[in-house]
């Protein structure tokens, strides 16, 4: 059975009809694209992923766990963790607190335990304290832990919000363009680190992004959205090649 | 080898430090005969007020919410504990007992209370809970100004018009008198104990800001959306730091409510609030140690220019705009910056300068 299954999802907002129809199924540790021109509905079918709208039409099940119409925390909880099109880090906190504030659902202990310092926090604190480092060192932030996020250019921030995103443990992990305003270089860094986050973490990842050199590199499965609409599915190398999607991207 | 402290744990430590030592430098004062009686009978006001406004900076600073209503939290908690302290002044004569039990009773109250108001507001976003705290603080201070209690042997007598309809009997006494408020309450408040519960209150709130909820309630102040996508149970983590507030908020009107003779509730009106807010900011929002410097301060000027002491108002009003306009204006906050960065820049040339000259 497939980790994510969504059938038939549609929102409309007012007489809008922003998505309509959205159907994928997205198996356990694929890498799968989710492409399109600008207002497309891309970053609304996430919005209906992490609970931000709630879906008019349509069931969205993850790991057989029904998930439609769910609060974004309760969805969170369920596993599925998210990156943001403009990035939404907690800027004046350090870049460790950062990732260990999407410890906090995993790593608990009671806010009477923090204020009296009893010993489980200490016990706990550590435990979040190596956990994050682990993370930071995966993408290479653990020289920037103790600098406000807001202080990291620009890739770097990319890259905290996934580590954050990932610190919830989830098992879909969204990634909004990731590699959106990174120059050449750091976009093929970029693609090392999601395929190593697939390997390392055994994680399913779904992205949208514009840049095709990033979608073609990674991406194993393609879905094509125009005007809210499921345009072609498949394989990236079929779909890319595809003439109505070239239409799509470039028009007539 | 020695360990090599968080910027925050160091920050907590410099700021115990300093407190610390303003204490042991009023004590030598006092102790030498050298402070005027002015000075001493501003020291638990010190400690109350300094309290007050690192409460409140929780709730502004580190919360990101706005609150007007710390004075009726304060309201709240001199009544309960004054309350508790005249009922039990016979029976507990140590104040070493007496007090601490009040303080914690105060504390408890307004958390309550802060809890209850918080539960419905907190869920909305936006400026709802400074407008519901501020008409919170004033019901509060209304109510309890007209509230008489009495007890004798038949038990409690309450109303809310006079002491003649309370039909005490004539040995029974009055414990809250209306506008009059409550009078004959232990003064068990003194500047050691006030410096104890503030160092605590410090502590506690070090403690939480560094702890996990800590972290959680200044992820939803950075970015609400973002900490939603991460699983935070926002409205609890609001709660759980208004609910603090709260509670220290009592606290400190407890050791307020001890250190008066009469205790009237019009003394928790509107512009205390504003003028604990007032010490937030200008000690800077999310600075505990601004706040604490802040209150002394602020508490300590008016006093030294009583002959200026009907324009206060008006100042602080006029010093709390243009401490809004200085921080938010970019233009102005750059030529500071700018400024500042050049004078640090001639400091550490002429330093180099010496050292080359050597």
């Amino acid at each position: 059975m497939a980790l994510l299954e969504v059938k038939k999802l549609g929102i409309s907002f007012g007489g809008l009809r922003a998505v309509d129809e959205f159907s994928i199924s997205i198996e356990k540790g694929e890498l799968y694209g989710l492409i399109g021109p600008n207002g497309a509905g891309k970053t609304t079918i996430f919005n209906l992923l992490t609970g931000v709208y709630k879906p008019t039409d349509g069931t969205i099940t993850l790991d057989g766990v029904n998930l439609t119409g769910k609060s974004t925390i309760e969805i969170n909880k369920a596993g599925i963790a998210r990156t943001f099109q403009n990035i939404r880090l907690f800027s004046n906190l350090s870049v460790i607190d950062n990732v260990k504030a999407g410890l906090s659902n995993n790593y608990r202990y009671s806010a009477a335990t923090g204020i009296f310092r009893l010993p489980k926090y200490f016990k706990v604190e550590k435990e979040m304290n190596e956990k994050a480092m682990e993370l930071l060192k995966v993408f290479d932030l653990d020289k920037e832990a103790e600098l406000p996020a807001s202080g990291l250019p620009y890739g770097k921030q990319r890259k905290l919000e996934i580590a954050r995103a990932l610190a919830t443990e989830p098992k879909l992990l969204l990634l909004d363009e990731p590699a959106a305003g990174m120059n050449p270089n750091e976009t093929a860094e970029l693609m090392n680190t999601i395929r190593q986050v697939r390997d390392d973490f055994d994680m399913t990842v779904l992205l949208i992004e514009h840049d095709m050199s990033l979608v073609s590199g990674i991406c194993e499965r393609l879905s094509v959205l125009n005007f809210g609409q499921l345009l072609r599915q498949g394989k990236t190398a079929e779909v890319l090649s595809d003439p109505e999607v070239i239409t799509a991207y470039l028009g007539e | 080898m020695k360990r090599k402290l968080r910027p925050t744990t160091r920050k907590s430590f410099v700021t115990y430090a300093i407190v610390t030592a303003a204490f042991i430098f009023v004590e030598i004062l006092v102790s030498s005969g050298s402070a005027s009686n002015m000075f001493k009978g501003l020291l638990v006001p010190f400690c109350v007020y300094s309290i007050a406004a690192v409460s409140l900076n929780l709730t502004v600073g580190i919360l990101g919410e706005l609150s007007l209503g710390q004075a009726g939290f304060m309201c709240i908690g001199a009544y309960s504990s004054a309350i508790f302290s005249c009922a039990v002044k016979d029976t507990i004569t140590s104040p070493w007992v007496r007090f601490p039990i009040a303080m914690l009773l105060g504390g408890l109250v307004a958390a309550v209370f802060g809890i209850l108001i918080g539960i419905p507001v907190l869920r909305l976003r936006g400026d709802y809970l400074a407008i519901v705290t501020l008409a919170f603080g004033e019901i509060i201070k209304n109510v309890l100004a007209a509230l008489f209690i009495g007890s004798d042997s038949k038990g409690l007598h309450f109303s809310l018009t006079s002491q003649g309809d309370l039909g005490l009997e004539p040995d029974g006494k009055m414990i809250i008198n209306g506008a009059l408020g409550i009078s004959g309450t232990p003064k068990d408040s003194t500047f050691e104990i006030g410096f104890v519960v503030l160092m605590l209150t410090l502590i506690v709130l070090y403690n939480f800001i560094n702890s996990r909820t800590g972290r959680a309630v200044m992820s939803i102040r950075d970015n609400r959306i973002a900490a939603e996508s991460i699983g935070l149970n926002i409205t609890k983590y609001k709660l759980i730091t208004f609910g603090l507030t709260a509670f220290l908020g009592g606290v400190a009107g407890s050791l307020f409510s001890h250190n008066l003779a009469v205790l009237q509730a019009s003394k928790f009106d509107y512009n205390l609030s504003i003028l604990i807010l007032v010490f937030v900011v200008l000690g800077g929002i999310g600075s505990i140690r601004g706040s604490v410097i802040a209150a002394v301060v602020l508490t300590y000027l008016p006093e030294v220019l009583r002959s200026i002491n009907n324009y206060r108002m008006l100042i602080y009003s006029i010093v709390l705009i243009v401490m809004m306009i200085f921080t938010s204006n970019a233009t102005i906050r750059g030529f500071f910056a700018a400024n500042l960065a050049k004078l640090k820049g001639i400091v550490s040339k002429d330093k180099t300068a010496v050292k080359e000259g050597n």
